[in-house]
């Protein structure tokens, strides 16, 4: 395995009585693609959210190139290198699909004509180039995920956190975005995927790990993993002796 | 088909393919220019023909210092989406900054102009820390507290405000006192504020700022997750938008010559109008305040005049017939409304 990009020791978050996201611990390494599962309010958002910082964690820790991350705003972790999308789509819907890719290339690109280049770069590789010039507000739910992609890819994240960019597409539109994401991970770019569909999770995703009511239940290859009879329980139940 | 798409694209890291195709595809400053150069030219076309009808002339003097009021608004208001109606505030600080240096210390108001900036930029970054907090209407009505304080204190510092009798200065005509004898004078003076606001507001939209000020109107959360810092942007956003505002309080304390707190600090004269204008005329569009102040200022003095007396307060309701037809019917005010029919009209073509 390449050098560890992050580390995640027990991370906690607790709403009142409620706790989300309970005591999770895994690392990733550069360039590696995790795909993150489990049945609805497991609390895979949340922990989504922990490690970008649009949540505080209740206690644990997170590293990011070994720096302690755990209290950065989310403007600071994006500037280290987290770029993430959102599971409902936030597409800045006054300005064009070009200038939406922009807001995240301008991270590193503060001239316009600089931003506008690596934006347009960022759009090719989601395959939203031709659409650059319409208002972002016009796109299928499919492309706004695309763009959510290439807005972030613009940030060049150091690792791609994507909140299920593949829920309710069209099998068109998941084929699509299932080779943007492969060609992406192919290029050497290190990803999170939170994902519901299992079949998909397997095509490009060899390490999954699994969420259940907060708690991290399985953390291993995807087909080992999917067989394992407590994934299976959480996803199903148990089966009846 | 996709992955055809991406391997020509260069899906796989090689972004050296795409060129500078970006950059031919976005609206820059230069892009911007002839529509400016051509509009100052109408206007300043205008001023020349009216230069001896005084009453059109110092409608549209009034009209040209609120149009560059409500676009310097826009900066923040519009672009930002912080809906301020406490700019009043800044207008006051800037003729106070302006009349105060001229009366005790001879100082020129073109020179006054510069810690007028300073000074209303400060104010602003001051007051907005806290007030950014606060979101939607909670932020309005929290402005609208601080130009109430701001009245009670101007009432009271009676050193600088001269109080409720107001300030006033000596007449001494003189380009460099900014007082001038020619009515038309003033009508070039505001033209020339209304440029340098449009211009301000031209290249902030165009640039870095402008899209991160649009990002935190539109969606604060996706801004902040693409390393926008919400605050800081609209602080700088604000601290532009309320420099800009004390010019134009530096010019009006030299056209009118006395100032008093309850004028220069009303909530509706100056704080909402301003607002309300930009909203009428095309709230985050360039030239949308200016088209808002070209209509709303002549309307507002005709109302005045022809139902002030009749029905007291009739032009208020008029008024605000007007913005609620405006916010239920042309979202974009004036100008997002003729941009639709122009698109239709060339869709026919």
């Amino acid at each position: 395995m390449s050098a560890i990009q992050l580390g995640v020791e027990g991370v906690t978050k607790r709403f009142g009585g409620l706790t989300a996201v309970n005591d999770v611990s895994f690392a990733l390494g550069q360039g590696d693609i995790l795909s993150l599962i489990g049945p609805n309010g497991a609390g895979k958002t949340t922990l989504f959210n922990l490690l970008t910082g649009q949540l505080a964690a209740t206690a644990g820790k997170v590293f990011f190139d070994g720096a302690d991350i755990t209290h950065y705003r989310p403007n600071q972790r994006a500037r280290l290198g987290l770029g993430r999308t959102f599971q409902i789509s936030q597409t800045l819907t006054s300005l064009s699909v070009l200038e939406n890719a922009m807001i995240g290339a301008f991270l590193h690109h503060p001239r316009i004509a600089d931003a506008a280049d690596k934006a347009y770069a960022a759009l090719e590789r989601v395959g939203l180039a031709s659409r650059a010039k319409e208002e972002a507000g016009h796109l299928t739910l499919g492309e706004r995920r695309r763009l959510e992609v290439a807005r972030a890819l613009g940030l060049e994240p150091r690792l791609l956190l994507l909140d299920e960019v593949m829920a309710g597409l069209n099998q068109t539109e998941l084929a699509r975005i299932v080779d943007v994401v492969v060609a992406l991970n192919a290029s050497g770019q290190t990803i999170i995927v939170i994902e519901h569909n299992l079949k998909v999770v397997r095509t490009f995703s060899k390490r999954v790990l699994v969420l259940d009511r907060g708690k991290m239940i399985a953390d291993g290859g995807a087909d080992s993993v999917l067989q394992d009879p407590v994934v299976v329980e959480a996803y199903v139940g148990k089966k009846k002796q | 088909m996709s992955n055809l798409d991406l391997a020509q694209s260069g899906a796989l890291g090689d972004s050296r393919l795409a060129g500078r195709r970006g950059a031919a595809e976005v609206w820059t400053v230069a892009n911007e220019l002839p529509t400016f150069f051509a509009v100052v030219a109408a206007i300043g076309l205008a001023v020349y023909l009216l230069s001896n009808q005084f009453f059109y002339l110092n409608l549209l003097t009034m009209a040209l210092l609120f149009g560059g009021l409500a676009v310097s608004w826009n900066i923040i208001g519009g672009f930002g989406g912080q809906f301020s109606i406490a700019h009043s505030v800044f207008f006051a600080i800037g003729a106070y900054t302006a009349g105060n240096l001229y009366k005790h210390f001879g100082v020129s108001p073109w020179i006054a102009i510069l810690p007028a900036m300073l000074l209303s930029a400060a104010v602003a970054a001051i007051v907005s820390w806290p007030v950014f907090r606060l979101r939607g209407p909670f932020f309005a009505i929290a402005t609208m507290a601080l130009t109430e304080v701001a009245i009670a204190f101007a009432m009271h510092w009676k050193a600088v405000t001269g109080g409720a009798s107001g300030l006033t200065i000596p007449y001494r005509a003189g380009l460099e006192n900014m007082i001038f004898q020619q009515r038309w004078a003033y009508a070039a003076l505001f033209l020339g504020y209304l440029a340098v606001t449009l211009l301000t507001s031209i290249v902030i939209l165009r640039s870095r700022l402008g899209y991160y000020l649009q990002a935190v109107r539109d969606n604060d959360k996706a801004a902040e997750a693409s390393g926008i810092p919400i605050m800081w942007t609209k602080l700088k956003g604000m601290a532009i938008s309320a420099a800009l505002t004390g010019i134009g309080g530096v010019f009006f304390m030299m056209y009118v010559r006395i100032v008093e707190p309850a004028g220069l600090l009303s909530l509706f004269d100056v704080g909402v109008k301003i607002a309300l204008i930009a909203l009428i005329g095309g709230i985050g569009t360039i030239y949308g305040p200016l088209l808002g102040a070209l209509i709303l200022v002549p309307l507002d003095y005709w109302l005045r005049a022809f139902m002030g007396s009749a029905v007291p307060g009739g032009n208020l309701i008029v008024l605000g017939l007007i913005l609620v037809l405006g916010s239920l019917f042309m979202k974009k005010g004036v100008a997002g409304a003729l941009r639709q029919v122009y698109r239709a009209w060339s869709r026919q073509q």
